[in-house]
């Protein structure tokens, strides 16, 4: 994680600005995801597991499966909703 | 450090990349705040397969209203201050 001492070249020039932007894109893409997958959890168990059983019905299933796609429909929804009141 | 001067064009390279990532990631926040809220208040049954004309009217009004709601209340705030 320290990127001076990732350094193949042991610290003369440190890692190129490239190299430094991907790092920061993947720990930025890494860590929304998880926020995302932390968000799909808590609101599709609540839509579709009303009342917990000994194990996930069918129906529950699917129902989560619906959650998903549309959770992640309303999300380019919202995303379109913002950027169109935004200037420029 | 001392392997790059802090005004290197390397630097300011880095800079304006963080400063551009820090605005994506601000508005992917209000994207994943409004998406949650309005989530709640639009869709009230379990999913369907698609989505009704009613419920994505919804969303679009909500996210609106929510940034309205946002800044009128920022206004109130700020008079309130003085």
């Amino acid at each position: 994680m320290d990127p001076y001492s990732s350094s193949s070249q042991s610290g003369r020039s440190g890692p190129s600005p490239e190299v430094l932007m991907d790092q920061v894109k993947q720990q930025l893409a890494q860590a929304y995801a998880e926020e995302f997958f932390g968000t799909l959890r808590e609101k599709c168990f609540a839509k579709c597991v009303t009342k917990p059983g000994t194990s996930l019905s069918g129906s529950e299933s699917s129902c989560i499966s619906r959650c998903v796609e549309r959770y992640i429909e309303a999300t380019g929804i919202i995303s379109r909703s913002v950027l169109s009141s935004m200037p420029r | 450090m001392d392997n790059a001067s802090l005004d290197s064009p390397a630097t300011a390279e880095l800079q304006s990349f963080l400063e551009q990532e820090k605005q994506r990631a601000m508005l992917n926040e209000l994207v994943a705040k409004l998406t949650d809220v309005c989530w709640d208040k639009c869709i009230t049954g379990s999913p369907g397969s698609k989505f009704s004309s009613s419920e994505s009217t919804c969303l679009t009004n909500c996210a609106q209203r929510f940034l309205e709601t946002s800044a009128l209340i920022l206004r109130r705030f700020q008079s309130m201050q003085q």
